[in-house]
């Protein structure tokens, strides 16, 4: 036999193994950290000495779901109050319900500094979106009844602004005079507490950048791999968020990702956002030499280029006729982060260096000049198998897809926005007809594209079973099916949140599927995604995961 | 808030504009103590002759100027300048090639900070296709549109005056009364750019001596395209004609800056001592459309600063004694 070590059978209810030509087995073998085998009790026997492990008896395994696309900060918010409109699991697997009305938000608030024992300590609280408060605006004069004098910020979900409290800005010197277009003023002209993208949210100092800094921290790794592992995750992509460069943020990665009890492998993606220089070439060696020296759980390779912003911000670059129905004074597209014309230039030493470059694009504008770009690239340097990656690909146009097919190219589409923003989408930012087509995970299969789905957690939370249950079944906040002709089966879900996310990160030889050989990664589900109600795929109990041949269970805690 | 503050001048405009030739003809023309905030070092490259000492976040240069990156964002650059020593008194902020210069120059009114201008660069070659790109031409609308001073850059490309002439008056359509000045290799007369010398002596306390520097070779410099006129100031002008100076400046100004006492209200023009010590010190500053008059904290341990206006115009468009007059005809 291939192994002269000891194994473990696990017996399940049911394995999905996402290889279709082995698709279920009734147990798994583990040998050391990988896949001795799928099939019956009786045939992974027959390998030799070994153990067998009843504790999945009634569980469904899958392979370990793979994010492509979530950022290292969501596991650094969590420092700080979460007040988002929607209910979200901590890293600790403590259910916050959402706040759904601005004195939910106030409560929640109250609560938070009535549990501070340092009255000088500033109250951080993160995850609102004023968007689904269209009445009142929730603003300083609000938290100043349950913040008293205790400095207070909120971070909002969009990450461009901030409400803060009377004591925070006094604290900070914003009153009247303030001049920054940054300080948001109410109806009797004084600012209102509200802060407006980096140059009016730094007014607010420390507060701020206490936030920010967070995110570095060895702890906000290990909650960001918690939460992965509460959800089934066995691989996150921290899609941009990490400096690399920095040592010591290199550092803290490389810390957390050595012991065996870290749940989940990264593959941080190398960028040029925030970057010490701007050089592709010193970054793609960089890359390169990291790439050398990764590990069975730190992994690199990729690189995240962005090139504009988001649809519901406005920014995102949508081509002709725009915006539906754009707030009033915006200029009527989004906003390039990195010039058209200059794409190409910046994606061919990433090419060259044999690297996968994954670009932000929101927009259908901004996905035809990264197309674009990587076509020209190719005519200049020929390659095959690169992989390069539409990120978010919500507005791509049928069109772009062939375009993506012919070249090689694979999509991650944001299928979370149908659920979390799909109502706004079609009422105010692109109306009823693009917003039917965006996220077309239906429109990628056709055309043959390998598309993943994403959560850019912690832009909505991470979790691969409800993000399937968005692209299966496009159902909004509001209850309303959008666009059911781009909806996809369970079965093309359940690869995309699988082999397919682990194929435009390459690492589809070692993970995303249940194979002799392979990494033992599962999700341990409570029952089976394939014969469950598909409107109900989301409601799936995770008992935890299976990393590297480690039982990582869940935690929950419903108190 | 006070004139005691750091100016903050924004560098916008397209790809290839000229940002950074005009950064590095900045840094070598002014003997202002400058820190340049680039996105990131890539993006620019300081003469090499300029530089004293890299590290990998901040570059020192001989004389005296530093230039950080946005790389841990804004907050982060102005606490490393802040902490590099003596206090700089102009920040210049090189913004990428497709920002909204607009929006970098909210970080002007940061505390301790004073926005100054908005200069934006235009490739007087390629302007007019960049305006009508498929994908960029609302950005670099938008960018022209933040103009306080903007910039025809390389009009040596340009085959004759006729085209100049064309271009400028298509490009002051686009603009929001931003004042125009035409350049070759971004090398716009420094008054123009930085506000009028004579003002700016006034106003800085922290003068120090102008370094040795040789000029760039083959940059030329079209001075000759402007004048300018100082009124020295022995009593405080009402704040009214103030006011009325900045609020209906003619076209031809490019720049104007001045320390003024402004008495409470116009009235006699017989000036009492009850008067001056009632009067406001301003500092008023006035580029493109964009006027401000900002509070100036004197020093009472320090002698009294030199009370004065400057104003440079383009060559021809005003009367020698058109500042002069202006004051008195009001007061």
């Amino acid at each position: 036999m291939g192994t002269n070590q000891p194994f473990v059978i696990y017996p399940a209810r049911r394995v999905i193994t996402i290889n279709p030509a082995f698709p279920f087995g009734e147990a798994v073998a583990v040998a050391g950290n990988r896949i001795l085998g799928v099939g019956t009790t009786d045939e992974l026997a027959s390998w030799g000495e070994h153990r067998i492990d009843d504790c999945f008896a009634n569980h469904v395994i899958m392979p370990g779901f793979i994010e492509a696309h979530c950022h290292v900060m969501s596991g650094g918010l969590w420092n700080s109050t979460y007040v988002g409109y929607f209910d979200r699991r901590d890293p600790q697997g403590l259910l916050w319900p959402g706040c759904t009305s601005i004195d939910d938000v106030l409560e929640r608030l109250a609560k938070a500094a009535a549990d501070m024992s340092d009255d000088s300590q500033t109250l951080l609280a993160w995850g609102l979106d004023p968007i689904y408060f269209p009445g009142e605006r929730l603003v300083a004069r609000h938290l100043d009844t349950v913040t008293g004098d205790r400095p207070t910020l909120i971070l909002h979900a969009s990450g461009h602004l901030a409400t803060i409290n009377s004591a925070l800005m006094e604290r900070c010197g914003i009153d009247e005079t303030a001049t920054s277009p940054g300080v948001a003023r109410g109806g009797d002209g004084l600012p209102n507490g509200e802060l407006h993208e980096p140059a009016g949210m730094m007014l607010a100092g420390e507060a701020f950048a206490d936030m920010m800094k967070a995110n570095r921290s060895e702890q906000a790794r290990w909650r960001y791999a918690n939460e992965a592992r509460n959800a089934g995750h066995t691989l996150l992509t921290d899609l941009g968020t990490t400096q690399l460069w920095d040592p010591e943020q290199l550092g803290n990665w490389k810390k957390v990702t050595s012991g065996p009890a870290y749940p989940a492998r990264v593959m941080v993606a190398m960028s040029n956002l925030f970057g010490a220089t701007a050089d592709p070439a010193e970054l793609a060696e960089l890359c390169v030499k990291l790439k050398s020296e990764q590990t069975d759980k730190l992994r690199f390779g990729i690189v995240k280029l962005i090139l504009d912003g988001s649809i519901q911000g406005f920014t995102a670059r949508i081509s002709w006729p725009h915006y539906y129905k754009p707030p009033p004074g915006h200029i009527g597209n989004g906003m390039w982060l990195t010039a058209p014309d200059q794409m190409a230039d910046l994606v061919e030493p990433y090419h060259r260096a044999g690297l996968t470059v994954h670009c932000h694009c929101n927009g259908d504008e901004a996905t035809e000049a990264f197309v674009e770009a990587v076509e020209q690239v190719l005519e200049r340097y020929p390659r095959w198998d690169h992989r390069h990656t539409v990120q978010h690909c919500q507005l791509t146009t049928p069109d772009q897809y062939r375009r993506m097919a012919a070249l090689g190219m694979c999509a991650n589409i944001f299928s979370n926005h149908i659920y979390y923003w799909g109502d706004q989408h079609r009422d105010v930012t692109v109306g009823p007809e693009r917003a039917a087509r965006m996220d077309a995970c239906g429109t990628a299969l056709a055309s043959g594209v390998s598309f993943s789905i994403h959560s850019d957690s912690p832009i909505t939370p991470l979790g691969h079973l409800h993000t399937a249950w968005c692209a299966v079944n496009r159902v909004t906040a509001s209850g309303q099916v959008l666009g059911p002709d781009e909806r996809i089966g369970v079965p093309d879900a359940l690869r995309a949140i699988t082999i397919e996310a682990a194929r435009q990160i390459k690492m589809d030889a070692e993970i995303g599927s249940i194979e002799a050989g392979k990494l033992a990664d599962f999700a341990v589900l409570e029952d089976n995604p394939l014969t469950v109600d598909p409107m109900a795929l989301r409601d799936i109990g995770v008992w935890g995961t299976v990393l590297g041949g480690v039982l990582q269970p869940a935690q929950i805690s419903d108190a | 808030m006070n004139a005691h503050t750091i100016a903050v001048t924004v560098v916008g405009g397209y790809l290839g504009a000229g940002k950074t030739t005009l950064v590095n003809h900045v840094l070598r023309s002014t003997d202002e103590r400058i820190a340049v905030i680039v996105n990131d070092f890539g993006e620019i490259s300081i003469d090499e002759d300029l530089i004293v000492a890299a590290d990998s976040d901040k570059l020192t240069l001989a004389n005296g100027c530093i230039c950080c990156t946005l790389a841990d964002g804004f907050a982060a650059a102005l606490m490393q300048i802040r902490s590099a020593g003596t206090l700089p008194q102009r920040l210049l902020i090189e913004a990428s090639g497709v920002a909204d210069p607009a929006q970098i120059a909210a970080y002007g009114h940061t505390p301790g900070l004073r926005l100054d201008a908005v200069v934006v660069m235009a490739d007087a070659e390629q302007v007019r296709r960049q305006a009508n790109d498929r994908w960029v031409a609302d950005t670099v609308r938008m960018q022209l549109a933040a103009a306080d001073l903007l910039v025809v850059n390389k009009i040596d490309l340009l085959d004759d005056a006729d085209k100049a002439d064309e271009l400028c008056d298509w490009l002051a359509g686009l603009s929001t009364g931003a004042t125009i000045v035409r350049a070759s290799r971004a090398a716009v007369p420094i008054d123009v750019l930085l506000g009028p010398r004579s003002a700016s002596d006034a106003v800085d306390t922290h003068e120090r001596p102008a370094p040795e520097r040789a000029a760039a070779p083959g940059w030329h410099v079209v001075a000759d395209l402007f004048e300018s006129q100082t009124v020295v100031l022995d009593a405080p002008v009402p704040k009214p004609v103030i006011e009325a100076l900045l609020a209906d400046l003619p076209d031809g100004v490019a720049r104007l800056k001045g320390l003024v006492q402004a008495a409470p209200a116009a009235g006699a023009s017989d000036t009492t001592a009850t008067e001056a010590a009632d009067a406001t010190a301003y500092l008023i500053e006035a580029v493109g459309k964009r006027t401000s008059m900002t509070p100036y904290a004197t020093d009472p341990t320090q002698p009294p600063p030199r009370w004065a206006i400057s104003l440079i115009s383009h060559k021809g468009s005003l009367a020698p004694d058109w500042l002069e007059s202006r004051l008195h005809e009001r007061n």
